[in-house]
């Protein structure tokens, strides 16, 4: 290079320079016809063995088989899932690296939480909803009560001596209690633990009076007799169990909890690499291979196109950034 | 059920060939860990916990039994012949069971150390399925204010049963109260302790915490010392004590088998404090104690008999009130949490199979280990000329593979070394890591039952004295303290330890 003249060296580095530009605005139509040309890291921000986890593996297997290429979970849990969420958003936009997000890492934790290092909407691009799961109003067998209308003119007539259990403050769980304190107009106390199940031998012998769990955890307790469920708290009802009836059937109308799962990529990834994902995605959940093991997890199997799942992620960090500001719910 | 019936419903899930194959490999690796001095069952657990995910619950469980009840057999085998305790709980068993073995007396001694162990075993285990199912009665009595009172009974317990500094002691159980403060309050939803990094703010992991103070901190330690064995293999002609030396030990197998099992159920005694009260014990007991530390079969027949019943008996809080008593046992709840039990009364009721299948993999497993360690003691001596420069790096890269799988963070690792540099200054400062990892354990459990507690009683303390199980154990706590606090008893406490 050193024998060549300036003029000429100049014009090098302008080639080169075209040239590397070229190369990055190429089309992402190309990229995406190959893709995927590599493994993809299906990155799950919860421990192996939750829901979540559970949920991406089976739809983890079923993408393998599609895109004929491995989909390997990886889990990285912390920080109520803001660490592997956070991991997603920084990563390359390339779709080799997604996310599955849930309504605690992208509706509640950024509305609880300002120093969030994400923002759920400006770092990601949406790709599909996978699934949406409710859970049950369950109340111990303590109290007199055989339905939701009695348990509310109960907890109307003893203000402030009932308590209302969770699995830590500024969760689904609680959150879901604090919408129905405020749409049933009752007073309650809400009290935390570490998990929902830790929760329940006091809920069997009567220290705390209700609780919003899972259907997965919760019906064992009620086959058994030891807690009473009152409602389901999706807008239908699940065929996993049929007979509980929902909020609004059993007198509370209007009222609606459920925890989704969604795919994201980071933002900036191809618009056809995403649309591609979003079509595989809903294929793999409508296997009813698929369906059946996420409803064994107490989960409706969901697929849809990425405008569905922001819509999802907007509409809940609307309801439950309100119930946050008004039951003055404080993390920091 | 009746006694029988859930009996025979335990070795039903026991002696399945998966269980039974989870058993073997869990005693052989709990001899194989307790033969080698410096590995202990709480590293070994702990490194294993990852791999536990994997497994149906009944299998997991009944395998972590297995290491832990099988390093008592195994710490045995080294403290005879080379007068190397294995395990901290075989630490007396040096005194006259080394001597024995210098007299060409090992192979009795090894016999009646196993023989003992598995008689107080067996005891333990019909002690465990008796006494159990009323316990878990009383435990769903147990709201948050009877745990926080259990709680810091046990706290008090543990300070005044631990041997060595009670100040020690107590400043260690303070400091693991404060590792155990880090990370989200689950009351407030508040971050503490974690600068800011969040990697923090789920609080430290507990195997972390154990991997660094316990595993890698007692291979440094152990550098420190060179290395120096002697080996009496030669010597072990007849493994089979005579019958005088079955009517020497009859008794004192039957103390130290009633007193470890007592002590085992207290939170902070367990296995290690069994066999140093039963060694005290035979030597009052005795009409002649000048025998002692001379090779007398009763100083090994008592405390190898007492470890034994303290191990087994030490699930009794697990497994029916969800509550550790010693370290093992905190990483047995930790091993429950993953498999999604939560452990307390309810899993009794809730999972019969596994809890009585854990119990009769027990008595199957104890009954493994008989069989292991009369005929294959010579394999075990063989385990000890593989020289620590192989064995510790070994050692080193398992735990960093242990602790990174659990969170698949790095951070966890870096964690855990400067746990092991803690871990090292401790064991120079001859401060036991045992009472961190209790008050590291306890302390943010206990704040959780306190505050819980005090919202349910809409702020009135006096709940903790109205309730009848929560004043009854906050008497108790109340009268060890006075224990601690009194000179005189201090003082015989201290002689007691000094022997």
């Amino acid at each position: 290079m050193k024998s060549l003249p300036a003029a000429s060296r100049r014009l090098a580095g302008i080639a080169a320079c075209a040239a590397a530009m070229l190369l990055a605005s190429a089309p992402g139509a190309a990229i995406a016809q190959g893709y995927p040309t590599k493994p993809i890291r299906f990155v799950v921000p919860f421990p192996p063995g939750g829901a979540t986890d559970i949920i991406t593996r089976t739809v983890a297997q079923k993408l393998s088989e599609q895109l004929g290429q491995p989909v390997v979970v990886d889990n990285k849990p912390g920080a109520g899932g803001a660490i592997g969420s956070d991991l997603v958003a920084k990563a390359a936009p390339d779709g080799y690296t997604i996310l599955m997000a849930t309504t605690s890492t992208h509706s509640i934790g950024p509305a609880l939480n300002a120093r969030l290092p994400y923002n759920p909407e400006r770092d990601f691009a949406p790709v599909s909803l996978v699934a949406t799961s409710p859970n049950l109003l369950v109340v111990t067998p303590a109290i007199p009560v055989n339905n939701l209308r009695e348990f509310i003119a109960y907890a109307r007539a003893h203000p402030g001596q009932l308590n209302f259990a969770s699995s830590g403050t500024g969760t689904i769980v609680h959150l879901s209690g604090e919408l129905f304190k405020r749409m049933a107009g009752l007073d309650m106390v809400h009290v935390p633990y570490k998990g929902t199940a830790l929760a329940v031998p006091d809920l069997i012998n009567g220290q705390v009076t209700m609780i919003f769990d899972n259907i997965v955890s919760a019906m064992p307790q009620v086959k058994s007799g030891k807690v009473k469920v009152l409602a389901i708290t999706s807008a239908k009802r699940s065929s996993l169990v049929p007979d509980v009836p929902t909020m609004a059937e059993a007198g509370l109308p209007g009222y609606t909890s459920d925890t989704y799962f969604g795919v994201f990529a980071p933002a900036g990834t191809p618009k056809e690499i995403v649309d591609r994902l979003s079509r595989e995605i809903a294929r793999a959940v409508n296997a009813p291979e698929v369906r059946d093991r996420l409803a064994a997890q107490g989960a409706e199997a969901v697929g849809g196109p990425p405008a569905e799942l922001a819509a999802a992620v907007r509409g809940d960090a609307e309801k439950w950034g309100r119930v946050i500001r008004e039951a003055g719910v404080k993390v920091e | 059920m009746d006694l029988l019936g859930n009996l025979a419903l335990g070795f039903g899930v026991a002696l399945q060939g998966i269980n039974l194959l989870y058993a073997f490999f869990g005693v052989l690796l709990g001899t194989l860990i307790g033969v080698l001095p410096g590995i202990g069952p709480v590293a070994t657990i702990a490194m294993l916990l990852p791999v536990t995910f994997t497994l149906p619950p009944v299998s997991a469980l009944i395998m972590l039994a297995g290491i832990y009840y099988g390093a008592q057999y195994g710490g045995s085998t080294t403290a005879i012949l080379v007068n190397l305790p294995g395990e901290s709980s075989s630490v007396v068993t040096t005194l006259d069971g080394y001597q024995m073995a210098r007299q060409g007396r090992a192979g009795p001694a090894l016999g009646i150390a196993a023989i003992g162990s598995f008689i107080a075993g067996t005891f333990a285990t019909f002690l465990i399925a008796l006494a159990a199912p009323p316990l878990a009665d009383v435990a769903l009595k147990f709201g948050p204010a009877e745990y926080f009172s259990l709680m810091v009974l046990g706290l008090i317990a543990a300070t005044v049963l631990a041997h060595g500094s009670l100040i020690k002691a107590i400043a260690m159980v303070v400091l693991g109260l404060l590792l155990g403060l880090v990370g989200t309050d689950v009351n407030s939803g508040v971050a503490r302790f974690n600068f800011a990094i969040p990697e923090l703010s789920d609080g430290i992991g507990f195997v972390t915490v154990a991997m660094g103070m316990f595993g890698i901190a007692e291979i440094v330690a152990n550098l420190d010392t060179a290395e120096k064995r002697e080996v009496f293999t030669a010597k072990l002609t007849h493994l089979l004590p005579t019958a005088k030396d079955f009517k020497d030990s009859a008794g004192a197998i039957t103390r130290g088998t009633l007193l470890g099992s007592a002590l085992g159920i207290l939170p902070g005694g367990g296995a290690l404090l069994a066999s140093f009260a039963a060694y005290t014990l035979e030597k009052k007991a005795a009409k002649d104690a000048s025998r002692f530390g001379k090779g007398d079969i009763r100083g090994v027949a008592g405390p190898e008999s007492a470890n034994n019943a303290g191990a087994q008996t030490s699930f009794i809080p697990l497994l029916t009130l969800g509550i550790p008593s010693n370290a093992v046992m905190a990483l047995m709840i930790g091993a429950m949490m993953i498999q999604g039990i939560a452990p307390g009364p309810q899993v009794m009721t809730e999972k019969p199979d596994l809890f009585w299948g854990m119990i009769a993999s027990m008595w199957v497993g104890n009954l493994m280990l008989v069989i292991l360690n009369l005929p294959m003691i010579g394999l075990w001596i063989k385990l000890l000329t593989v020289p620590y420069r192989l064995l510790y790096p070994a050692i080193l890269l398992f735990c960093c593979i242990g602790v990174y799988s659990v969170n698949n963070s790095t951070f966890d690792i870096f964690l855990m070394v400067g746990f092991a540099v803690l871990g090292y200054v401790c064991v120079k400062l001859a401060c036991e890591p045992a009472p961190l990892i209790l008050g590291f354990i306890l302390g943010p459990m206990m704040e959780e039952n306190l505050r819980r507690a005090l919202l349910l009683s809409r702020g009135n303390p006096m709940t903790f004295l109205e309730k009848p199980i929560s004043a009854t154990l906050l008497a108790i706590a109340a009268l060890l303290l006075l224990v601690v606090v009194a000179p005189a008893v201090r003082q015989k406490r201290e002689e007691a330890f000094q022997e």
